[in-house]
């Protein structure tokens, strides 16, 4: 594979799982959200699969695979399994609306290629200069997090958290060892599992899955 | 070495007895192996203090990353061997005072934790084993404290308080010893040959932050509130093993940090422990004279004795550092000496009162009286406690005050006038506490033992099993051995403080059966003391003997009223009430006298109550406000917790985005 190719692909794979976060934030349909999710993780599974076609690294290459089964399959699957039982919560609610989000999602990009300035003149590279993109990832992923009502959209936050994390991991060090990697990934399924579980329990116990009503159970 | 480590490892094998062996056996099982355990770090701490050598134990894989450091030297040996006759007394005692809650699993096994925890803290020679120690130690009292707390709630107030102080003291040591490390290494070896290095400042600083810590444990004024509220609460054993061998870590701390890893430093920090061995000396002992509460009374003098022993230790520090090492050696023999006869004479008090307690159901004075002739063998090993820790002649507390002033006294040969004033009102505290002390018992013996009983229960009440008195009788032989013939341990008191100054004098005290001062005029001969007190007693009795009168049997005055009754005698607080007007002002008592009058004449009085209580005024004036302003501070911290999530999450969000833009 050429350099120049080999980096053009990085970036276009890097850039579509941030795109993908914006988007999350964007859109107001859920069943979009979780499509636009899926999406990331294809293109996450599409950034570990050209590091490991450029490093030659076969366990990458598994990991690769793992991501797409995981997040590019699986998880957005359970998450249609948890809409189609809640009716209610086909839009999200968000606390701070669409525009002012997206204004705020620029914002918080700016600040992670601020912030991440110096670990990226540690080790120069086509993959380390790519990093910003991981740490905005999260960083939308944590304001997704804030700022929706609905507990679907809450999952959504916290898995962007996690995409945005991976892509950090495999763009510094080219993947971690694959039992560590299967390990978080399977975690990160676990995770899903218990709140699709525990988001239905909620939302038939209490008739609601609005973090915000959940506020009387505090001490 | 191998002996304590063995007496360590019987009391886990005691830990794990504790969780296996069902009920009927447990108690007999957990206190045997746990006093075999107690004998064999005895043997051990007696080997090193004969012998004088210090023996050392390593191993990384007990503590994670720091590994545990033992050493036992003969200063850390002498409260190793200390704590462990108590341990075997109140061992011996719980086999037959052990009923309900102190049965179960976890108050037996906590038990023992406590007990192994107070051994290896005067043998911790690092800074993570003693801390380590040490919060186990306060984490396994505290929960000691509450095994009632099923029936009496105020248990868990006591905890609470001597939790929250007892972590506040432990926090402080923890960041004074780390202040003395950050040269290097934290075993006290790398302290001690790092400390030079250190500037004065850093010093001063270290030892205030250990002297604060320590102090709170030892029960010294300001930081004594636990102290009264939770020696009452703990079942009898663990009081006893709280107030002899707990309380004195804190003096061992003192000395070890001041003495022995800081080298003796200047004379105003042991100004400071004189100032607090003072003050609490005399709020100890007027407490305890007002007290009715029998091991309320008891906690109160645990803090007068422990001052006296700060005063010691202070003015010894201050002669040291003045130029006076003989004295100071005095004063310091003086301190440990009262320590050791502390534990010995407060244990033996404290499981007294688990028998009157167990006898009676009750611990309040004014439920007592007459109870000589209902519990004779009780009664008579209280006795030898009560006159012990008032310093009557021949018995160890005569022994050990009589070193400490003459270690006082001597020292006023030094010009420098803070010394002078210092020591003054060292002494002058000394005798004055000793006059309260004196009441106090005088009071409890009187009232409690002697005279008629003032309720049912007192009046039925019957000998408890013969292991609580063993228990007690085993605590008593120090009371006298060291009272009658004090030679036997001087010496090895004098291997203990070696190991503290740094100018090493031979032996200021030259021991036979008495005790003569070395190149200062001052001796006691116990012995001949005790064998004059004998002779006398013959005579006077031979005396009667030859000129017998026959009795006469009159009746008592009663001043025209009827036959008098149980509620006609003094009670403990009408005993206490003219010292308690004396010292109103820092008493503060409040005082409710209510009068009812007859409806027919304002001058007729159908009845009159009156009540006294006396609580502890630093408790009150400095305590409380604090109490109150911390509740208010947390309860406007709940405002920003309103229980949405978001919010919560938002905090994190802002949290992080400050982190990376700082860092960035």
């Amino acid at each position: 594979m050429s350099t120049s190719f080999y980096i053009g692909a990085l970036e276009l794979a890097t850039g579509a799982v941030l795109v993908c976060a914006v988007m999350t934030l964007w859109r107001r349909q859920v069943r979009t959200i979780v499509t636009m999710l899926r999406l990331q993780g294809v293109a996450l599974a599409c950034v570990a699969g050209v590091l490991a076609w450029h490093e030659h690294d076969l366990g990458l290459a598994i990991t690769a695979l793992l991501v797409l089964a995981v997040k590019g399959v699986l998880v957005p699957w359970l998450l249609r399994r948890v809409i189609r039982r809640d009716p209610r919560s086909r839009e999200t609610a968000p606390l701070i609306n669409v525009p002012a989000s997206l204004v705020s999602a620029a914002f918080l990009i700016v600040v992670s290629y601020v912030v991440t300035s110096k670990l990226t003149a540690l080790a120069p590279s086509a993959a380390t200069r790519l990093v910003p993109i991981g740490v905005a990832t999260v960083l939308v992923g944590y304001f997704m997090l804030v700022t929706r009502r609905r507990a679907v959209s809450q999952i959504v936050g916290l898995l962007l958290v996690d995409n945005g994390i991976a892509l950090v991991t495999f763009l510094l060090t080219a993947g971690v060892p694959l039992i560590v990697e299967l390990g978080s990934t399977l975690d990160v399924l676990l995770v899903v599992v218990v709140l699709q579980v525990l988001v239905v329990n909620t939302g038939a116990r209490h008739g609601s899955f609005d973090l915000d009503e959940m506020r009387e159970l505090h001490d | 070495m191998v002996l304590f480590m063995a007496g360590l490892g019987c009391c886990v094998l005691g830990v794990v007895a504790a969780t296996v062996i069902s009920l009927e056996r447990r108690v007999i099982v957990v206190t045997l192996v746990g006093s075999v355990g107690c004998l064999l770090t005895f043997t051990a701490a007696s080997q090193v203090l004969v012998s004088g050598r210090a023996e050392s134990f390593h191993s990384s894989l007990v503590l994670p990353l720091a590994g545990i450091n033992l050493t036992l030297d003969p200063l850390g040996a002498l409260f190793v061997a200390m704590t462990s006759f108590v341990g075997v007394a109140t061992l011996v005692y719980c086999v037959g005072y052990a009923r309900g809650e102190l049965r179960s699993r976890s108050a037996l096994s906590l038990l023992l934790v406590f007990l192994m925890s107070l051994l290896v803290v005067p043998a911790a020679s690092s800074v993570v084993t003693l801390m380590f120690f040490w919060e186990l130690m306060a984490l396994s009292s505290m929960l000691l404290i509450m095994v009632e707390q099923r029936r009496r709630v105020e248990t868990r107030v006591a905890a609470q308080w001597y939790g929250a102080m007892t972590q506040l003291g432990a926090a402080s040591i923890l960041l004074g010893l780390l202040l003395l490390s950050t040269k290097g290494g934290q075993t006290f070896g790398d302290i001690r040959s790092h400390v030079a290095a250190l500037s004065p400042t850093l010093r001063s600083f270290a030892f205030v932050l250990t002297l604060i810590g320590f102090a709170s444990k030892a029960g010294a004024v300001p930081f004594h509130v636990w102290l009264p509220k939770a020696h009452p609460e703990a079942p009898s054993p663990v009081s006893a093993l709280m107030s002899s061998a707990m309380v004195a870590m804190g003096v061992y701390g003192i000395v070890r940090v001041g003495n022995d890893l800081l080298g003796g430093g200047t004379l105003w920090w042991w100004i400071i422990v004189v100032a607090l061995g003072v003050v609490s000396a005399l709020f100890g002992a007027l407490h305890a004279v007002t007290s009715v509460d029998l091991k309320r009374l008891l906690a109160y003098s645990t803090i007068d004795i422990l001052g006296l022993v700060l005063i010691g230790v202070g003015c010894s520090g201050a002669l040291a550092a003045s130029g006076h090492p003989r004295t100071a050696h005095l004063a310091l023999i003086g301190a440990l000496l009262l320590v050791v006869s502390h534990a010995a004479f407060k244990g033996c008090l404290f499981l007294g009162v688990g028998a009157i307690e167990r006898a009676t159901g009750s611990r309040s004075l004014d439920h007592l009286g007459g109870l000589i002739r209902r519990i004779p063998i009780s009664t008579a090993l209280f006795v030898v406690g009560a006159l012990s820790i008032v310093a009557v002649p021949a018995f160890s507390g005569f022994t050990s005050e009589w070193l400490l002033l003459q270690g006082l006294l001597h020292g006023f040969v030094g010009k420098s006038s803070p010394t002078l004033i210092m020591l003054l009102v060292g002494v002058v505290a000394l005798a004055l506490t000793g006059g309260l002390t004196a009441v106090a018992f005088v009071k409890v013996i009187g009232i409690g033992f002697l005279g008629q009983a003032r309720s049912t229960a007192a009046a039925s009440a019957h000998e408890v099993p013969r292991t609580m008195q063993i228990g007690m009788g085993i605590l008593c032989i120090p009371c006298v051995v060291l009272g009658v013939a004090p030679g036997i341990v001087i010496p090895l008191l004098n291997r203990a403080i070696q190991t503290g100054h740094s100018s090493s004098v031979s032996r200021p005290v030259e021991t036979g059966i008495g005790l003569s001062l070395v190149h200062l005029r001052g001796a006691i001969e116990p012995m001949l003391l005790l064998a004059g007190f004998v002779v006398i007693v013959a005579v006077i009795a031979g005396a009667n003997s030859i000129r017998r009168r026959p009795a006469r049997k009159v009746e008592a005055w009663r001043g025209g009223g009827d036959r008098p009754t149980a509620r006609m005698q003094y009670t403990a607080t009408s005993y206490a009430e003219p010292l308690q007007r004396v010292f109103a002002d820092v008493l503060r008592p409040e005082i409710d006298v209510e009068v009812t009058h007859a409806v027919e004449s304002h001058y007729y009085e159908q009845s009159l109550s009156y009540e006294s209580r006396v609580g502890d005024a630093i408790e009150r004036l400095a305590y409380q406000p604090a109490i109150r302003a911390v509740t208010r501070v947390g309860l406007a911290a709940r405002r920003i917790q309103n229980g949405s999530v978001h919010r919560y999450l938002a905090f994190g969000f802002i949290a992080l985005l400050i982190i990376l833009v700082v860092l960035a």
